[in-house]
């Protein structure tokens, strides 16, 4: 089957088995891999109400037809399962070797059941599986995981891996690789550590099935070229992601004190141009054309790298904003496998319940040593409030009471990512339509409500745009794995995704083709919630409270005395629902469900949850 | 009058600054204020004056501060 292995390898811990097994090219075709595949699967085999850290979770590892191919930006997984965080569908990507080893070694997935007896290694070479003992590393950080695989197999492998915020279920654990990548901040790392699974390390040797191999390596190479000409043009990289931070504060975006405050007079001071400044080394993912990872040295002489989420969450929204301060912030959440955008606002949250006397403790804003003392000890789940923060702040406000859940800056119990939509309607939806948690690499759309629309609309266009962009960001960038960067940031058309789709599948998609895929692949996730929540509604689809009140506001800046409102968001989000084909609760229709091919899906469902 | 202007992102570094006090005469657009920093016209950004994102040809105050950057797109 060209564009695909056509394989996915079944590992079960518990029984120490595994075995390979085909998929059929009309399953190719309906869900072309990543997120499609991990939706598909998690939504047929995960029995509704299974505890996400309990043996019957699955955790899953999905490529897509391009994934580790030669070309631009191509070197990047999907890592699924279902969440710890939101006890809904939860996945992220990141980049990492194992997207072309695991191709290479016959798999487009990886399917992990069951828990191990003690801490293991997951080690796959080819048709060769082994389950290894884990237990020198059990305990230890990323970095030393890494390093210990490495001496062992070689730096060419393709590793995941977690830390002690994984082992110890952090529900906003990730998963790493390669020593500066990250992905899973839904608690892909704690679904690892649930199942024991230590690391998964992955050497393959087989050609990739492709329909026009010498063709797609000409084109992959050519390209990879062109895009790094267009960014060296762009300058992109000279600042990376975090050149937007300097923008979001003038803007009034950045995330500061909790979110409460939307910029800062200090925030110049972690900008790009100081980030760019510290630099002492580039980081990127395998095939990767714009390189942004940015490390510098922190505070205690480690190597940190950086971008803006991780500044703008461990920074200006715990008003820090001394770099190598942030930088040791950074490099503590990588080394325990902890999500640095949840982590930033999990602390913010407790920073802003200590100060508004709902939580116990002494912590308060602005406190480097403290944080890293608490990152410490979530990691560990070594003391009472590390216990408690370790559950992410939607779980932890409810244990703290006194109203703190007006603190916690999250959507379904995902903490939101580093933009601060107290007066930016379309982004808070956006957030709020996530179908993982309030995460930005779903739709992006402050630029477009600034430039192009008006601010203070609530208008059907932003809808319409917030569902352009699912479909590109969440949905195709998502189900043929690879990175949005180049057309997102250096302006890398989208035409040449079909094309490289066809060099190898040899199918001749359009673009309409894969739009159909990603709104089947958003429905779907829509009904694995409403399995999960058969009660839900459009409140689940709502942003944080404290972007709605009116004590909250800005009191200078542009958006002085501006908030968000209850009545015109929920108009707003109507308007989404309309576009969609969803129904008053946000769920798919029945005509919808027909429309996309998922009615078998829908009738599944349904037995949990009513659909109209 | 007086115009502070800052660039964002990459710009400081293409464009030779981060931020500066310019003097301009009454009548001063944003257009003529791109014009005098040297930023290609044909270059993709976006221009706020006091956070807000302006019109072409926008006309400029006493004050003002004017924001030019490259048209991000939330990583």
């Amino acid at each position: 089957m060209n564009g695909w292995t056509g394989q996915f390898l079944r590992v079960n811990l518990t029984a120490k088995t595994h075995k390979i097994e085909a998929f059929s090219e009309e399953f190719a075709r309906k869900w072309i891999g990543g997120r499609g595949f991990a939706a598909k699967i998690l939504f047929d085999e995960l029995a509704p109400g299974v505890d996400p850290l309990g043996p019957d979770n699955k955790f899953i590892v999905a490529l897509g037809p391009i994934a580790g191919i030669p070309a631009p930006n191509t070197g990047k997984a999907v890592v699924a399962g279902k969440s710890p965080s939101t006890g809904g569908y939860g996945d992220g990507n990141l980049g990492t070797r194992v997207a072309e080893q695991l191709r290479k070694a016959g798999y487009d997935a990886l399917i992990v059941e069951g828990r191990a007896a003690s801490p293991t290694m997951l080690v796959i070479e080819d048709d060769k599986v082994e389950l290894l003992p884990a237990d020198a590393v059990w305990g230890k950080g990323t970095y030393e995981t890494n390093d210990w695989i490495y001496a062992k197999y070689g730096k060419g492998v393709g590793v995941l891996n977690i830390g002690q915020a994984g082992e110890n279920l952090v529900r906003y654990a990730v998963v790493r690789s390669m020593e500066g990548r990250a992905g899973g901040r839904t608690g892909m790392g704690a679904v690892m550590g649930s199942k024991l699974l230590k690391a998964i390390v992955v050497k393959g040797t087989k050609p990739i099935p492709q329909a026009d191999p010498a063709g797609m390596k000409k084109v992959g190479t050519d390209d990879l070229r062109e895009v790094h000409q267009i960014d060296k043009k762009s300058g992109w990289s000279i600042q990376s992601t975090n050149g937007v931070l300097a923008w979001c504060n003038e803007v009034a975006a950045l995330p500061v004190r909790n979110f409460r405050k939307t910029h800062h007079p200090d925030a110049w001071k972690c900008d790009g141009e100081r980030l760019n400044n510290a630099r002492i080394a580039t980081y990127g993912c395998p095939n990767c054309t714009m390189r942004c990872g940015i490390a510098i040295r922190d505070d205690e002489g480690r190597e940190s790298e950086l971008d803006y989420e991780n500044i703008g969450l461990l920074g200006p929204n715990l008003e820090i904003f001394d770099l190598p301060e942030i930088g040791s912030l950074n490099y503590l959440c990588d080394d325990y496998g902890i999500d640095t955008m949840s982590g930033g606002c999990v602390l913010s949250f407790y920073a802003d319940a200590v100060d508004h006397g709902a939580a116990p403790g002494s912590f308060r804003f602005g406190d480097a040593a403290a944080a890293k003392r608490l990152l410490g000890e979530i990691a560990r789940r070594e003391s009472e409030i590390g216990k408690i923060l370790a559950e992410g702040s939607m779980r932890a406000a409810h244990k703290f009471g006194h109203g703190s859940i007006d603190y916690a800056m999250q959507v379904k119990g995902l903490e939101v990512a580093a933009y601060n939509c107290k007066f930016i309607p379309g982004m808070a939806l956006a957030f709020g339509v996530s179908p993982i948690g309030a995460h930005h690499k779903e739709s992006w759309v402050i630029t477009f409500e600034l430039k192009q629309t008006v601010r203070d609309s609530y208008g059907p266009e932003k809808a319409q745009k917030v569902i352009e962009l699912q479909r590109i960001r969440g949905g195709l960038f998502e189900y043929i794995v690879s990175c949005r960067f180049p057309w997102i940031e250096n302006g890398w058309s989208l035409e040449h995704y079909p094309k490289y789709f066809k060099l190898v599948s040899g199918l001749d998609w359009t673009l309409d083709d894969f739009w159909t895929v990603s709104d089947r692949v958003y429905a779907m996730l829509k009904l694995f919630w409403l399995r999960e929540y058969p009660g839900t509604d459009r409140k689940l689809d709502y942003p944080p409270a404290v972007w709605f009140d009116p004590s909250n506001v800005d009191t200078e800046g542009p958006i002085a005395g501006r908030h968000l409102e209850y009545d015109k968001y929920d108009g707003l989000l109507q308007h989404y629902y309309d576009l969609r084909g969803y129904d008053r609760r946000g769920i798919p229709t029945w005509a919808t469900l027909e429309r996309l091919g998922v009615a078998a899906e829908g009738q599944a469902a349904a037995k949990f949850g009513t659909l109209t | 009058m007086k115009i502070t202007v800052k660039l964002i992102g990459p710009f400081v570094q293409l464009f030779g600054f981060g931020e500066k006090e310019l003097e301009v005469p009454e009548g001063t657009t944003t257009d003529d204020l791109i014009a005098l920093v040297s930023i290609d016209k044909s270059r993709p950004k976006i221009v706020t004056r006091n956070g807000r994102a302006v019109v072409p040809g926008e006309a400029l105050a006493d004050g003002d501060r004017v924001v030019i950057s490259p048209i991000y797109s939330g990583g």
